[in-house]
């Protein structure tokens, strides 16, 4: 059935192929047509036996060579190198993995010393707000110590002038009277007359 | 002037070889089967031959007709396709290989024979039904009717079915053959037509490099499509759809 179809097929063949030559001008046609029948080459069946046999020869030798030797050293060197990038691929994660751990450490150590520094600049400045309020509160208390000291010298000061005066006024006035009236007046009534008129006036 | 199917013709070299009464001899063809062959061995080893962690240049170009294929085995096969790799790598290669030597001016396109593409095919048409076969015994045959349809359809889908699957080595083949050599006679008519021409034949030459450039996209193309439908034909005989 196969080769039934292939010979009608083979005939189509010829009668176009034929058709196509007798289409060609004369110029390009050719009176030397040796084979079978003058068609095609291609159908000249005596040249079958030996295109079959070299081909079986030539194609037996191509498979021989292509699965014993060009095959297993074509998929020897792509392996090799499948091998060495999976290699490389594996080191390089195994690398990234320890630089990300380093970086975590770095990053962990800068948080840490960050918050250190922290600490301590907030105890610094705790202290010294500490001291600061301790020293203000210190001289505060010596200011008031000071005016109070001051405060009572003023009020003993004064009290001092009053009687002075007291004293003063005492003898003006017992000397103002005896100059003016010649007479001698107690000390006693001029101190309760100065102290009178003191009170009075103040 | 020569037609432009005689750069098909098979030429003997050398003495004739007659075994079995079928001739053997080394043809043009043959000749350039066994170039292929040592073009594609002495590029896969020596490119790999310093087997360089960054790969040179030539280096790079090995491994990377090896990942292809191997990646198509593996997208259109699946992990059973593994053992068969070394089989499609060598197909893919030598039909590229035979394409892409095609190109050089005089030489010859093997792969423009329909019996050399038609011998490929039906091995591999072959070799697959065996492998399907031995894998799932007398099961294989469902492959012929899709599950899921309607029983009544069987007498139209069986038919159609198996049709269809026979001629999987003829378009497999026919489709390289008839790719290959319809660019070579294209190319070789306006060849001609630049010569007849003389100064005029300017404008097909420019066509003819064209041809050219798109030709090698054919050779490639071509290879690629024998090679991914060999991994599909292979798939459904491990999977059976």
């Amino acid at each position: 059935m196969i080769a039934n179809s292939v010979t009608r097929w083979s005939r189509r063949v010829g009668l176009a192929a034929a058709a196509a030559v007798a289409a060609v001008p004369s110029w390009a046609a050719s009176t030397d047509h040796p084979g079978s029948g003058g068609g095609l080459p291609q159908l000249d069946a005596t040249t079958y036996p030996t295109q079959i046999f070299w081909l079986i020869v030539s194609f037996i030798l191509l498979y021989i060579v292509m699965s014993k030797v060009a095959i297993p050293r074509i998929a020897d060197v792509l392996e090799e190198r499948q091998e060495r990038i999976e290699d490389d691929i594996e080191t390089a994660d195994r690398l990234r993995g320890e630089a990300e751990t380093v970086k975590a450490e770095y990053e962990k150590a800068v948080a840490d010393a960050r918050s250190q520094a922290h600490d301590l600049v907030r105890k610094a400045m705790d202290e010294i707000a500490d001291s600061h309020a301790k020293s203000e509160a210190e001289a505060a208390k010596k200011t008031a110590e000071t005016t109070k000291a001051a405060e009572a010298r003023i009020a003993e000061q004064r009290t001092q002038a009053l009687e002075s005066l007291k004293s003063v006024a005492s003898e003006a006035a017992a000397e103002a009277t005896a100059k003016l009236t010649g007479l001698k007046v107690s000390d006693a009534k001029i101190g309760k007359a100065v102290e009178a008129a003191m009170q009075g006036g103040a | 002037m020569a037609s432009p199917v005689a750069q098909f013709q098979i030429k003997t070299i050398g003495p004739e070889l007659h075994v079995a009464g079928m001739d053997i001899s080394f043809t043009n063809s043959a000749a350039f089967m066994i170039l292929a062959t040592v073009v594609i061995g002495v590029f896969l080893t020596q490119s790999m031959s310093g087997r360089h962690l960054v790969p040179t240049r030539i280096q790079s170009m090995a491994e990377l007709s090896y990942e292809f294929i191997a990646n198509m085995v593996r997208e259109n096969v699946g992990s059973e396709g593994r053992p068969y790799f070394p089989l499609i790598f060598s197909l893919f290669m030598f039909i590229l290989v035979g394409n892409l030597l095609g190109m050089v001016p005089y030489s010859y396109t093997f792969t423009s024979q329909i019996i050399v593409t038609f011998a490929m095919a039906i091995t591999i048409f072959v070799a697959i039904t065996v492998i399907a076969l031995v894998k799932h015994g007398f099961h294989f045959f469902t492959f012929f009717f899709p599950s899921g349809a309607p029983v009544y359809m069987a007498p139209l889908l069986i038919p159609i079915e198996i049709l269809s699957y026979l001629s999987r080595p003829v378009s497999l083949s026919v489709r390289l053959f008839a790719n290959m050599m319809a660019g070579h006679t294209m190319m070789k008519v306006f060849g001609g037509f630049v010569v007849a021409l003389g100064v005029a034949g300017v404008a097909p030459l420019a066509v003819l490099v064209a041809l050219t450039g798109f030709e090698v996209l054919v050779a490639v193309l071509q290879a690629y499509v024998f090679t991914i439908l060999t991994c599909i034909y292979l798939y459904d005989a491990i999977h059976l759809h």
